[in-house]
C-alpha cells in the first residue's frame, strides 16, 4: 500500500463526490427554486429568525409574508431589532416600523372588589372562572389565582397579595401576548411602552353599580376626560380611552380620578 | 423456499418486531416533534420513506463499487452522511416546488430527517447484514414503513391526550414520552410471536 492508495486516493474519491453533489444541488436549485418575491426574502433576512411564533404567524417566512401583503403589524413581533424593524418599514414602505409595547393589567380591584365565594380547589384562574364566572363580585375583576404569572416566561407578572390583583413589570415583560390569551377574563393588554397612563379597570357598567361591588372601579364620572387639555382621552362605553399619539403625559386624568384607576407607569 | 422466507422476514422484522422506533430506539427525535397531528405525521413518514429508500440504494451501490474496490470501508461513514445530507436538500427543493402546502406544514422537520439516525443505520444495515440489492431496498422501504406506522399510531394517541385532562407536571413532553414507552412495550410482545 503506498502513499497514493493510503492518503491520497480515498481523499479524491470524497472531493469529487462532494463536488459533484455539490453542482447537482446547485442546478437542481436554479431549475426548480419557487421565486418569492425578493422584498418578502429581504424581509426574512431582517427579521430575527426565531421563530418563536409571537407574532401569530407560524415561524418568520410566514410573518414576513404576511407583512409584505398588509396584513401583519411590525409590532406583533418583539425579538427582531429596532434598527431592523425600521430597515423592514422602509423596504416595504410600512407606516411604522411598530411601537415597542407592554402588556398591562386592566384591573385594580383585587382586596378592594367583593367576593362572591371563597375560591379552594384545583387550578387556577381558568378554573375558578368556570365556577359561576369567577370568585369577584366584579364580572371583569381580576381573581389572582395566577394564570398570567405562570404563562409568563419571563416572570414579569407578580402577585402581591397586599393588593389582590396581578401586576405587570414593564422593565421585564417582552410583550410576547403569553398573557394576553392566557387571563380568562382577558383583563390584560398591550400598550406602547412610551405610554405614561392606563386605565386599571375594565368594567363598564354605570358608576352606581360598580361603586356597589368595587371601590376601585372606574364609576364613569367623566373628569378624566374634562380634565385633558390634550384631546387625549375620551369616555367610551363608560370607560375612559387613552388616545397616546396625543398624550402628553401631563398626569391630569390621574390626579383628578376619584378612584384613581388611572394607573401612572 | 429460503429466500421467500428470508424476504418475509425482512419485511416483518422492519415493520413489527425490530421497528426502527419502537424497538431500536432510534429515530426518536422526528417521532416526537412531528407527531402532534396526523397530517403532519403521514408526510413526515412519506417523506422519510421517500429519502431512506433512494439514500440506501445509492449509498449500498456507492460502497459496493468504490469503497470495497479500494479498501476504504472505513470511509462509510462520512460518504452516508454526505449522500444523506444531499438527499434531504434534494428533497426539500422538490416539495418546495411541487408540493408547497406539504412543504409549509413541515418546513422546520426536513432537516431533521438528515440528523435522522434512522437514515444512517439502515445504510449500514445493509452492509452488516450482506444483503443483496434486492433484499437491501426491501429492508430501507419497509424500515420507513416501520417509522411510518410508528407516527401514525403516536399521533394517534397524542391527538386524543390533548384533550384530556393531565396533570400539570405531566403535560407536553412527559406525556408524550411515557407513551412512546408504552407503545414500545405493546412492540417488543409482538417480538415473541413465532411465525416458522
Amino acid at each position: 500500500m503506498d502513499i497514493f492508495m493510503i492518503f491520497i486516493l480515498p481523499a479524491v474519491i470524497m472531493l469529487a463526490l462532494a463536488l459533484l453533489i455539490g453542482l447537482g444541488l446547485s442546478y437542481m436549485d436554479m431549475k426548480l427554486t419557487v421565486v418569492r418575491d425578493p422584498k418578502i426574502e429581504e424581509t426574512l433576512k431582517l427579521l430575527s429568525g426565531a421563530n418563536c411564533g409571537g407574532c401569530g404567524y407560524p415561524g418568520c417566512s410566514a410573518y414576513a409574508q404576511a407583512l409584505a401583503e398588509g396584513k401583519a403589524d411590525l409590532s406583533a413581533c418583539n425579538p427582531t431589532s429596532k434598527a431592523n424593524k425600521d430597515s423592514i418599514a422602509v423596504l416595504l414602505g410600512l407606516a411604522s416600523s411598530g411601537e415597542e409595547t407592554v402588556a398591562v393589567v386592566h384591573c385594580s380591584g383585587g382586596n378592594k372588589c367583593k367576593d362572591k365565594y371563597q375560591y379552594q380547589g384545583y387550578g387556577d384562574c381558568k378554573s375558578a372562572q368556570l365556577l359561576a364566572d369567577g370568585v369577584k363580585a366584579c364580572a371583569v375583576g381580576c381573581m389572582e389565582l395566577g394564570t398570567c404569572a405562570s404563562s409568563c416566561k419571563y416572570n414579569a407578572i407578580s402577585l402581591k397579595q397586599t393588593d389582590g390583583y396581578a401586576f405587570v413589570d414593564h422593565d421585564k415583560c417582552t410583550s410576547c401576548g403569553a398573557c394576553l390569551s392566557a387571563c380568562p377574563k382577558k383583563l390584560l393588554s398591550r400598550i406602547p411602552k412610551s405610554a405614561k397612563v392606563y386605565l386599571a379597570c375594565s368594567n363598564s357598567c354605570s358608576g352606581k353599580d360598580v361603586a356597589a361591588i368595587c371601590k376601585a372601579g372606574c364609576i364613569s364620572c367623566g373628569k378624566c376626560e374634562k380634565s385633558c387639555n390634550f384631546d387625549a382621552v375620551k369616555l367610551v362605553a363608560g370607560l375612559p380611552v387613552f388616545d397616546y399619539t396625543k398624550c402628553t403625559a401631563c398626569m391630569a386624568c390621574a390626579k383628578v380620578c376619584p378612584r384613581r384607576v388611572i394607573f401612572t407607569k | 423456499m429460503d429466500y421467500i422466507k428470508e424476504i418475509i422476514t425482512i419485511v416483518l422484522a422492519a415493520l413489527f418486531t425490530n421497528n426502527i422506533v419502537l424497538n431500536r430506539s432510534l429515530g426518536i427525535c422526528p417521532f416526537l416533534g412531528v407527531s402532534k397531528k396526523l397530517n403532519s405525521a403521514l408526510g413526515m413518514g412519506f417523506a422519510v420513506i421517500f429519502v431512506v429508500t433512494l439514500s440506501t440504494l445509492i449509498t449500498y451501490i456507492l460502497y459496493l463499487y468504490l469503497l470495497v474496490p479500494f479498501q476504504l470501508e472505513y470511509l462509510q461513514i462520512i460518504m452516508f452522511i454526505l449522500i444523506i445530507a444531499s438527499m434531504v436538500q434534494v428533497i426539500e427543493i422538490v416539495f418546495k416546488r411541487f408540493v408547497p402546502t406539504l412543504y409549509n406544514s413541515m418546513g422546520v422537520y426536513l432537516p431533521l430527517i438528515t440528523t435522522n439516525c434512522v437514515i444512517l443505520a439502515t445504510a449500514q444495515d445493509s452492509i452488516g447484514w450482506g444483503y443483496d440489492l434486492f433484499q437491501v431496498l426491501l429492508n430501507s422501504f419497509f424500515i420507513g414503513a416501520g417509522f411510518l406506522l410508528a407516527l401514525i399510531l403516536m399521533s394517534g394517541v397524542r391527538e386524543r391526550i390533548e384533550k384530556s385532562d393531565i396533570p400539570k407536571p405531566f403535560r407536553g413532553f412527559p406525556i408524550a414520552l411515557l407513551t412512546a414507552g408504552l407503545i414500545s412495550m405493546a412492540f417488543i410482545a409482538i417480538g415473541t410471536l413465532v411465525f416458522f
